[in-house]
Formats: structure tokens, sequence, C-alpha cells
């Protein structure tokens, strides 16, 4: 648990020290303050859903930025040698680069917090449906973070990774779009793979265990699929 | 200490180690030598459990270092060719982190990050990043990181790369006084620098070991210098 949590640190502590984490950062929280005062403007009700909604679109694009150095940088760098000749599992250093990412992430959602208490301050908004979409929008991060981790873990290049992950990330997001096209089984799939389904329940206060399900398998398939890339890269 | 049983190792259809076998005694000092792409740093890697054998065996002090791979980590300190840091860390910082990575017992990780910064004389960068460092201290970075624990074996590739030849003398007095208390491998071009530290040389061409000798008997029966001995082999072929 200790050298997971030094990972962690290490991970965390390397996002402050590039610019990349900053401009994220601020770009991130101006374009959602932004939006967040033109949907209230806009709906003139004390709710967070519809900015949920963008949060949620924004992801896409930014998370694959952030995910993208966690094992490319290590393997171009040559540092994954010195990880993996130190006496640290390779689920260690899985898991603790996993949750330096989600810690740099938590922030981002946490920052934007002050939205629920400016609500609060002019309106009366429903806590539990604020707090189930808080909830919602921290889980679908966490499974696009999972995500961008497994392609950082698949190549060197750090394009390649960011690219990897927006392929998959758009698939499902953006598969449900084309649910028309399908019936049957394969609709069922496709509505159950993408995320827009879910994200939304927990956005109007319902908190579902298929819901929950679906995002904690999510993120425990891509960790155990990145430790499976780390481990393959090893034994090929 | 290390037992190498019939090691294979290939990269798809390229052979990269035939069939090698050795064993090092504990405290001995050994060089391996041999041109780029001999496969000195394949066997390192396979030593330091980076890399699996395709077929063969490799034991480090009696553990099997494909099954027991953490155990065996635990007794090694390792150099890569390319010293492996993190550019945007502090020196102090990057060394803790090392530490924290090697099981050293949280109340003695402090005390060993000075120790290794006093011995590889990186008191005066220790705040500094490792990225604005010269790439002499970096290689020192690097060595520190290697024998923060006191490793039982230290295999160290190309470990005076890129030192000027005050730090070059420093980092070989550093592994001479390793010797009979740990076991060093270590890979160079620089053949006098095996001739001033090892007792012992494994000279590799094309993945097979074609000399593995005492190093003062190789001497003595070749009655010429590593230089040359090393240049006949490689021009002519000759066998172990």
């Amino acid at each position: 648990m200790s050298k997971i949590i030094a990972i962690a640190k290490k991970e965390l502590a390397a996002y402050f020290k590039s610019p990349i984490a900053y401009i994220v950062l601020i770009v991130t929280i101006s374009i959602f303050n932004i939006f967040f005062f033109l949907i209230i403007d806009e709906n003139r009700e004390a709710s967070l859903r519809d900015v949920f909604k963008v949060m949620e679109f924004l992801f896409i694009f930014i998370i694959p930025l952030l995910t993208m150095k966690i094992f490319a940088e290590e393997k171009s760098g040559g540092t994954m040698e010195f990880l993996m000749t130190t006496p640290t599992t390779n689920t260690a250093i899985v898991l603790g680069k996993y949750l330096g990412s989600l810690m740099f992430f938590t922030l981002i959602v946490g920052m934007t917090l002050s939205y629920y208490f400016i609500l609060e301050l002019f309106g009366q908004p429903e806590r539990l449906t604020v707090l189930s979409g808080y909830l919602g929008i921290w889980l679908e991060g966490a499974f696009f973070i999972a995500i961008g981790m497994m392609t950082s873990s698949w190549t060197k290049n750090q394009i390649i990774a960011a690219i990897s992950s927006y392929v998959i990330l758009f698939l499902l997001y953006f598969s449900v779009t084309f649910i028309k096209y399908f019936s049957g089984t394969l609709e069922f799939l496709i509505r159950y793979m993408g995320t827009s389904m879910h994200m939304e329940n927990f956005a109007v206060g319902m908190i579902a265990t298929v819901d929950l399900v679906y995002y904690l398998s999510g993120i425990f398939i891509c960790i155990m699929l990145t430790r499976l890339s780390v481990e393959n890269r090893l034994w090929r | 200490m290390i037992i190498t049983q019939n090691i294979t190792k290939y990269f798809g259809g390229f052979c990269a180690l035939k069939d090698v076998s050795f064993t090092i005694g504990k405290g001995e000092i050994v060089g391996f030598l041999g041109q780029n792409g001999a496969g000195k740093t394949t066997l390192m890697r396979i030593l330091t459990s980076y890399l699996p054998v395709t077929s063969g065996e490799v034991l480090i002090d009696g553990k099997n270092v494909a099954r027991d791979s953490l155990i065996v980590r635990k007794k090694i300190g390792y150099l890569p060719e390319t010293p492996p840091l993190y550019l945007n860390m502090t020196v102090k910082a990057y060394l803790l982190f090392a530490a924290q990575l090697k099981d050293i017992h949280p109340s003695q990780q402090g005390l060993q990050v000075d120790k290794v910064l006093e011995e590889c004389n990186l008191n005066d960068v220790q705040d500094k990043n490792i990225g604005v460092l010269s790439k002499g201290y970096k290689q020192r970075v690097g060595i520190a990181q290697a024998i923060i624990d006191d490793p039982e074996v230290l295999i160290l590739d190309e470990p005076t790369s890129g030192l000027d030849p005050v730090q070059i003398i420093q980092v070989r007095n550093l592994i001479k006084s390793l010797e009979h208390k740990r076991t060093v491998i270590l890979s160079t071009h620089i053949l006098s620098e095996i001739q001033q530290i090892a007792q012992r040389v494994l000279i590799i061409k094309s993945g097979e070991i074609i000399v593995d000798r005492n190093l003062k008997d190789l001497l003595i029966e070749k009655g010429e210098n590593l230089e040359d001995i090393f240049l006949k082999l490689h021009a002519g072929g000759e066998n172990k």
C-alpha cells in the first residue's frame, strides 16, 4: 500500500511540474464557468443537470491529454526499467499511477463544487440530485482515466496513446447516436455500453445498481487490461 | 551467488543470447565485454528480471529470477545504460522515491538518501531538478539509486558513460570499494576500466560467451593487454 501511495504522490506531483496540467486546469474551469452561467441564465432553475452534460462532453477531450503520459512517458524515458526492477508489483505500479491521475481529476471536479454553493445562495437545489450528479461525473471521469491509462500502456508514443483514448471514448459516447440503425441484442448492448445513458441517470438523482456496475466494472476491466499490458510488454 | 544455466533469448526470430551459462561467486567483480549488440544489455536485463529468458534458468542467491522475481529484485541494484531518471524531480525527491520503492524502512529512508548523496558527491545538487543537471551528475544520480539499499548484487550497464576523468576515478573507486562485499557486474566499452576494476571478464560475441576467465590469468596466458585480446577475438572469432 505504501508503494501505491508513493507512486500516486509522484504521479500527482508530476502533473504540477508540467505546464499541461495548469493549462488543462485553467481552460477546463474557464469553460465550465462559462457554460455554468450560460445554462443557469437560460434555464432559470437551480439544477446542475445540463452542466453535468457539458462536463461529461468536455472530459472526453480533456482526459486523454491527462492520461496519455502515464505509461508512454515512462517507456520513452527509460524509467519503466527502473520501476520494474525495484521490488514493486505490477499491480502496485498500475494502481499507484491510476490513483495519482484520479487525484488530479478529483481536484478538477472539486473546483466545480462552487457551482453547488452558488445555487444554494440563489435558489433551492435538490441536494441529493446534485450529489448524485457529482458522483456520476466523478465515476465517469474515473472510467475515462482508466481507459486513458490502458491506452498509454500500449505504446511509448503519447500522441498514439491520446488518439487511441479518443477513439474508445468517442465510440462509447457517440455510439448511442446510431442506435436507431440497430435492433435486438445489439441495440441493447450499444445502449448499455454507451456512457450517456448511465450519466443521465446520475444527473437526475437516480443511483441505480446497473449504472454503478457499469462504471466500476469498466474501471476494473481497464485496470486489469493495463496490468496485463504491462506484463505482456515484459514477457514478449 | 549468480548461476545462469543455458539461457537463450530470442526477440522474434532474432537470437540475442545463445546457450549462455556461467556462475558468479559472492564478492566478485565481473566485467562484461562485447561490441554493441553483442547481448550484454539483454543479459543484464535478464539478470534483473526485467526480461524473461526464452529458455534456461537464472538463479540469484538460490532464487529463480522469473518465479521469485520480487525476492530477487530486493537483492539487486541496477543502473541501466540510460540512467532511469525523472527529469522533473529533484535529486533528493527522486532518491527518496527510489528508497520507498526499494523497501527501505521509512525511518531509514532519509538516512540512506543522505548516505548516497554523500557517497556519490551529490550534496551540492540535491535540491536541483534532475533535468537541469549535466550528464555526469545524471549518471551519478543513476548510480545513487542503484546502491541506495545496499544491494547484494550490483548490475551496472556502462556506469562511467558521460563522466569526466575525475568522476570516472570516483566511480571506479566506489566500485572497487565494494570488492568482496558485494557482487558487481558491469559492462563497459572502456577496456582499461575492466582491467582496473574487474577480477574476471566475460567476453560476449553475437550472443555467446567466447571468453570467461580470471582477468589476471587471461592477461598472463596471452601475454597481451586486454585491448589486443579483445580485438583479436573479434577479428578472428577465437573460441572459449
